[in-house]
């Protein structure tokens, strides 16, 4: 079970299409994890968003897509879904997969930095769990931020 | 390659995102595709192309592609498109002067038919390709 601390919500939301700009869908699999934060940059840049922004999105993206790639699928092959959605002055980004979501794998003892550090990097996020069709990770982020988290001091 | 089956798939709304997504997705797997730098390049702007020009006969407002790289090879398939679509894509590419990019660039430009449906398959590939 996820730490409650560093996780924002959990709901059991039925699956379903979400509106949005962005959809990008991959085989959850090491190689896959550097095309996500690619384009997750190349949006930013596109977005122009100040560099500390595009940094902590890049960084948090990655480490969810991961937690993906490591723990969602015990057997076979899975997907990654990353959805965009601007919304104001927020920018929604969330990484979806249908098997065992953040679960820890059983070769694991529990989560590691992977989540505190996404809570520390987004400045909000939850955990859609559903049920056995997978779970979503909804990170959002401020458009506008003077310094990234995990930058100099 | 369906949608469906597809490894990879972008959907991005039509606007001023579907460019610099779309050549950075194209670009990544064509990389991975280990296809020379110039076909790399050439695949980037058919990415472009597609980007500049897809936006006019897409249906529901969303670029979509599947992508699949093999050995040397990269194929995308656009849509789904309006009836018509694939064709109006393809005749769109031509650019004074230079004659039709996409054609030209491509190793194989196909329109595939689903119902009302259209998608423009473009292949890229290199020597050797499976």
């Amino acid at each position: 079970m996820v730490d409650d601390k560093v996780s924002g919500r959990f709901s059991n939301r039925p699956q379903g299409a979400i509106d949005a700009d962005i959809r990008l869908t991959l085989r959850a699999r090491p190689e896959n994890v550097p095309v996500v934060r690619h384009v997750v940059g190349a949006l930013g840049d596109a977005l122009d968003l100040a560099p500390a922004v595009i940094q902590d999105m890049r960084l948090a993206v990655t480490e969810a897509c991961t937690n993906v790639v490591r723990h969602a699928y015990t057997e076979g092959d899975g997907w990654i879904e990353l959805v965009v959605r601007p919304n104001g002055d927020v920018l929604e980004v969330t990484v979806a997969d249908s098997g065992r979501g953040i679960e820890p794998s059983p070769d694991t003892a529990g989560p590691g930095l992977g989540l505190p550090l996404i809570a520390a990097l987004a400045d909000s996020f939850e955990i859609e769990r559903m049920g056995n069709a997978g779970s979503r990770l909804v990170m959002s982020f401020l458009r506008t931020r003077a310094t990234p988290v995990m930058g100099p001091a | 390659m369906s949608a469906d089956e597809a490894p990879t798939r972008v959907s991005i709304a039509a606007g001023p995102l579907v460019g610099p997504v779309l050549r950075r997705v194209v670009g990544m797997f064509a990389a991975r595709a280990d296809l020379p730098l110039d076909r790399l390049d050439d695949a980037v702007l058919v990415a472009d192309l597609v980007a500049a020009r897809a936006p006019a006969h897409v249906v529901d407002d969303t670029v979509d592609v599947a992508l699949e790289s093999g050995t040397r090879s990269l194929d995308l398939r656009i849509g789904p498109l309006r009836a018509g679509g694939g064709s109006a894509l393809v005749v769109e590419a031509a650019v004074p002067g230079v004659g039709n990019v996409i054609e030209r660039l491509a190793d194989g430009v196909e329109v595939e038919t689903e119902g009302e449906q259209e998608f423009l398959r473009v292949r890229l590939a290199y020597g050797g390709s499976d």
